[in-house]
Formats: structure tokens, sequence, C-alpha cells
């Protein structure tokens, strides 16, 4: 059977480079090689979008598109096709660092021997070949053992559950009084059967970890709230114990950008710990304030006056399966999955966990989280690294008087207004979000913000709604609010953030111009 | 005022049990099913306040349960709360696109299962203590 040729794209700006390498197929078999040689990255970025390429050759300084840039692009179009780069001898540092962005293989002009490039070529081909399937069996193996997890852990639920349910039956005497001695080991059943149930809850959250299945719903959330809810929660298991468990919550605090239910879960693993490892009469705190080293953040402090730890464990606790050393401790009993979960869960919200310690002198676990303003929640959708990919969305916020009455000064009075209003409520301080103001119309004023993925659209237009409509309602006004996925504009290596970020904002403004008249608003 | 009237659909016989104490004591008439044909058939029959419903039936599951039930006018109305051993995750969401009121992860515990239950109905959230003395003779 006849072969299909191996489809080559080769993006080279060069002419000289581009004849050399197209020089080396001569001696191929005919219909062995199908070459194909474009100059700039946009077109092959077009090309790659087709399909049908086997692999690039790619050269990494070319009019449009620079360095790493290249291969990032390249991937980003077609992730399934190997890439090898083309560098000059004094770039040798930058090409290994191509390998690491995912390239196959990188060869450096005027050094490659004629036979070398062909079998260069089908040897990277077959290696991709190779890492894709090992991926693949990787990826079944992984789902298979999720499945297995969620099979099991739904088994153990079922059974546990009956034992749960008549364990509180004969607690609360439903079956007739018990005993004081009867009732104390009936609570310590259920003691132990509360534990079994969080391993297993444990258990399917490092599964979830593992196969990059743990998820988390950003949105403005309550920090007061998540922890008088965990002090609620622990309070008896506290009390049980002699030990003195309470909150300390600075006054108005602002809301941060998190998972609500997730920062429960952060601090019932946090204080169940602390009372773990906390002796009878001692105390245990809860603390929430804004974070000095960085007010963007908020921080949470979960400390104790337990055991401790010596310093040189601080940063090993967070491991999975971590277990202390001493086998007297109350604390070790569980799976030495609740800090790494933790550690899990904080980390992929944009914060970080930290713990001090020293043996006999308690604990301190620290928790960060990005408050709920708009500076925290662009900033993922600019990230320079991993999330180029990401959409962002846009929000708009107009309002309008249905016969367009506005004087230009009462409009330009409103929108000052609002948008301090909109500011205030987002603690923003990147005002460049924030279009101009002045597009008459049926609409008389609008707002645009631009936002990560869907995360907080849907609330931010919620809080946007909810702080403004008395003050619209108030001037006589109608207030609506969308949001929309808009797809970020790439970013140029040699463009500054700021740069950037006034040119997402023009883009925006263009946006609205086409989006506005269209049917995309939503009516509050 | 008569006693509200809870339906309980689960193929675990201990659960059922249990749930069943558990809601008695909490001066709520029980009736009981343990797969989806007998679900459907005893919400009509008994025409329940209310139904706690399992997902892993036999002969169809929980799903399945809902979806006939959608089908009837009188029993379409009927809150149901979703009481499972499944995976929250998905789950979850599907339950409430069926149109459940609350999806709870078993093992429950008690007090939040009562007060879910109570919210639903439109029960003033008070504490009914499930004692011997204000139940009378067992």
């Amino acid at each position: 059977m006849k072969q299909k040729p191996l489809q080559v794209l080769l993006v080279e700006d060069n002419a000289g480079d581009a004849r050399l390498i197209c020089e080396m197929f001569i001696n191929e078999r005919p219909g062995s090689f199908a070459l194909t040689h474009i100059l700039r990255m946009s077109e092959a970025e077009t090309r790659l979008a087709k399909g049908g390429v086997d692999i690039v050759l790619l050269d990494m300084g070319l009019p449009d598109g620079h360095g790493l840039d290249t291969v990032r692009r390249a991937h980003m179009v077609a992730p399934d096709v190997p890439v090898i780069v083309l560098t000059g001898l004094d770039d040798e540092a930058l090409a290994a660092d191509a390998l690491k962005e995912g390239a196959q293989d990188y060869l450096i002009k005027g050094q490659i021997e004629n036979r070398a490039l062909p079998r260069a070529l089908r040897h990277a081909i077959e290696r991709h070949r190779m890492q894709t399937e090992a991926d693949l069996i990787r990826t079944h193996q992984m789902q298979f053992k999720d499945e297995f997890l969620s099979h099991v852990s739904h088994e153990l639920r079922s059974p546990l559950s009956a034992i749960r349910q008549f364990v509180t039956i004969l607690l609360d005497g439903l079956a007739g009084e018990l005993k004081p001695e009867q009732q104390e080991y009936m609570e310590i059943v259920l003691r132990n059967v509360k534990q079994l149930q969080s391993m297993i809850n444990d258990l399917l959250d490092v599964t979830r970890v593992q196969a990059g299945k743990l998820t988390t719903e950003p949105q403005c959330a309550s920090v007061s709230d998540a922890i008088a809810y965990a002090v609620d929660t622990l309070q008896g298991a506290a009390t049980a114990k002699g030990i003195a468990l309470t909150s300390d919550v600075e006054r108005m605090l602002p809301s941060v950008c998190a998972d609500p239910t997730r920062i429960q879960q952060i601090l019932i693993i946090l204080v169940d710990n602390a009372i773990k490892f906390t002796p009878a009469n001692g105390q245990v705190k809860v603390r929430a304030r804004l974070f000095d080293k960085d007010p963007s953040l908020l921080v949470l402090e979960v400390s104790d006056s337990g055991c401790g730890f010596s310093p040189d464990m601080t940063e090993r606790i967070f491991e999975r399966l971590f277990q202390t050393a001493d086998p007297s401790l109350e604390g070790r009993k569980g799976l030495g999955l609740g800090l790494y979960i933790c550690k899990e869960l904080v980390t992929r919200q944009g914060g970080q966990i930290w713990a001090k310690s020293a043996p006999g002198q308690g604990a301190v676990f620290s928790v960060t989280l990005p408050i709920f303003s708009l500076a925290n929640l662009i900033s993922p959708a600019f990230h320079e690294e991993g999330r180029a990919d990401r959409p962002v969305t846009l929000v708009v916020t107009e309002i309008g008087s249905p016969s367009g009455w506005l004087s230009d000064d009462v409009r330009a009075e409103q929108s000052h207004g609002v948008r301090k209003i909109i500011q205030h409520c987002l603690h923003s301080r990147l005002d460049v979000l924030l279009p101009k103001m002045g597009a008459a119309g049926p609409v008389e004023l609008f707002f645009a913000v631009g936002l990560t993925d869907s995360i907080g659209g849907d609330a931010i237009c919620k809080r946007i709604r909810e702080e403004l409509q008395e003050h619209v309602q108030r001037s006589g006004l109608t207030l609506s609010t969308c949001y929309q996925v808009l797809t970020r504009t790439r970013r140029n290596s040699n463009e500054s953030t700021e740069e950037h970020l006034e040119q997402v904002a023009a883009g925006i403004q263009e946006l609205i111009k086409v989006e506005i008249s269209s049917r995309m608003v939503v009516n509050a | 005022m008569r006693n509200k009237k809870i339906l309980i659909v689960d193929d675990d016989p201990d659960v059922l049990q249990g749930m069943h104490l558990r809601l008695k004591a909490n001066q709520y008439d029980v009736c009981l099913a343990v797969d989806t044909f007998s679900g459907v058939a005893e919400a009509r029959r008994s025409e329940p306040d209310l139904i706690l419903l399992d997902l892993g039936l036999p002969a169809g599951g929980g799903f399945m349960v809902m979806e006939r039930l959608k089908l009837i006018p009188t029993l379409a109305i009927i809150p149901i709360i979703v009481v499972s051993a499944r995976d929250g995750l998905g789950n979850q969401k599907r339950a409430f696109d069926a149109g459940a009121k609350a999806f709870l992860q078993k093992p429950v515990d008690d007090n939040q299962l009562l007060a879910v239950i109570r919210q639903t109905l439109g029960e003033p959230a008070g504490a009914k203590r499930p004692t011997l003395q204000d139940q009378g003779a067992v």
C-alpha cells in the first residue's frame, strides 16, 4: 500500500534558511514528504487550524512572533501536532526552554546534517505518538481509579448511613432510655462513625485532586459566615474536650472571591485538626483580618494552644498521607489527607497556606484568600502562563431612560456617581477597564468591566444590581445588567501590562458598540 | 391538625426502618416503598405531602420515579428531597434540574434532614424534641 506523504509545515521567514531546509529533502524517496513553506506565525496558525499537518518546523524569530510565544501559539491551535523548533547557534538555551513548553526537539540552523533532518522528523512524530498513547492510557487508568473509588465510597456510605441512623435513634432515646454508661459508649460509636464518614469524603476529594476534578466555584463569599459555620459545627467537639473554641473577626471585612462551601471545608479541617492536637483546657481561636502585607488578600488564622510541631515540619505537614510520628497523639487518627486537601483548595482559589509552630508552643495555620475585587478577578486572565486560553467575561451595566432625555451634564454627573459606586462595590483600583462614558442613544449610560471567565460574572452583575438599584430608581432611570464571554485579546511579548489592559479596555468599548444594539442585554 | 405524610423510597430496609422511626418520632405519618415501581404506586395510593427519594433504586432508579410522578398532575406537585449515597457532583445538579427541592448526601445528619423537611413543608423551624415522654408509650 502506498503511504501518504508526511505533511511538514515549515515556518521560516529567512529565505536562505528555508531553501537550505527544503534541499535536505531532495534525496528522500518521492512522495514520502510534502513540504509547505510559510513566512509568518499568523499564517501558521491559520494553516494549523485547518488540520492535516503532521509536524511543524518552527523558526523562533518570526516577524509576528518571537521566542517561546511561537511554540505556545502553535500548541494552542494544534495541541496534537508535534513541533520541532529551529534556532541559531546563540540561543540554544532558549531552545531548551522550548522543549519544556512541549516542543519535541530543536535543531540548530547551520548544523543540521542533510540526512539527519528527515530522520529527526520521523523520530519526533513517533515520539509524539508514543507520548500521546501513554497519556491516553494514564487518563484511562485515572478514570478507572476514579470510578472505582466513587463506587467503593458509595458502597461504604450506605451501611454507614444505617449505622449512624440507628446510633442516633438509640442516643435520642427513641428506643427506650439509655443508662449513662450506654449513652457514653454510643457516643463513642457515633464519634467514630463521623470520623469514618469524613475519611471517605477525604478519599473522594483526593481522587478528585489527582484527576484534576476538584472543583471550586468562586463567587462573592463572606468569610465571617464560613467562620460562624465552622465554629458552630465543631463547638460540640471542642466543649466535649474542654477546649475553648472562639472566633474574632475584624469588622467590615470585604468579601472574598472564593467558593463558600470550600472555605467552610478549609476551616473545618483546620479547626478540627486544632481541636485534635490540643489537650483539655486549651484554646482554639479563629481570626480573620485584612492581610497587612497585601491588602488585596484576607488572612484567616486558626491558632491553638496544643502540642505544636517542630519548625522543620512546616512544609511536610501539607504532604499527602503525612502523619505525625507520635502514635500517642489522638490527632494521628485519620488518613493524613486533611491538610493536603486544604492546601489544594486554598491554592486553587488563588490563596496560600502556611503554618508556624514549635514543639509545645501550639500552632498557627494561616490561609490567605483574594478579596472580591476587580483587580483580583481579572488578574488570572492576564497571567502570563498557563491561562492564556481562558475567556474573559464582559460585564455590562447600563442605565437608561426610556425617552433618552438625559442632558450631557446630567449624564456626566450620573456616570460619575455610578462609576464611583461600581468601583466601590468591586473594591477596584483598575479604572482603566471602565470605558469612557458619554455614548448617547436609547441607553443613556453604561459600564463595562472585563473579568476572568465565568467566575463572578454573574455574581458581579448581581452585586452591581443590588448596590445600584435604589440609587438608579431614585433618579428615575432603569438599570439592566448582563455578562458574556469575550475571548481574551492576545498579548504581544513587548507590550507592558498597562498597555495591554488599555487595549483590552478599548476592545471592550468596541464590543459594546456592537453588542448593545443587538439583543445581548438581559433585563435585570 | 392532621400529621403530614412522608413517603420514603429506598431499597435499603435498614435505612427505611431508621428513617421511619425518626420521622414517626417527629409526628409525621410515614409510608414506605423499596423500588421504582412501588415508589410511584405508593405515591399514587397515599398521596404524601413530601417524598424522600433515594437515587439508586432497583428497576429504574430515583430519576425515573421523578419522571413518572411528573406525568401525573396531582403527584407532580409533591415536593421531593433526594437522599442519596451517590456523589453530589453532577447528581445534585441533575436532581435539581429534575425538580428536587433538596439534595442530601448519605449518611444524613438527622437534624439537618428534619430541618430540610420542615423547610420544604413550610413548617416553622422549631425544635420538636423527640423524647419518650412526649411520645407516650412507644
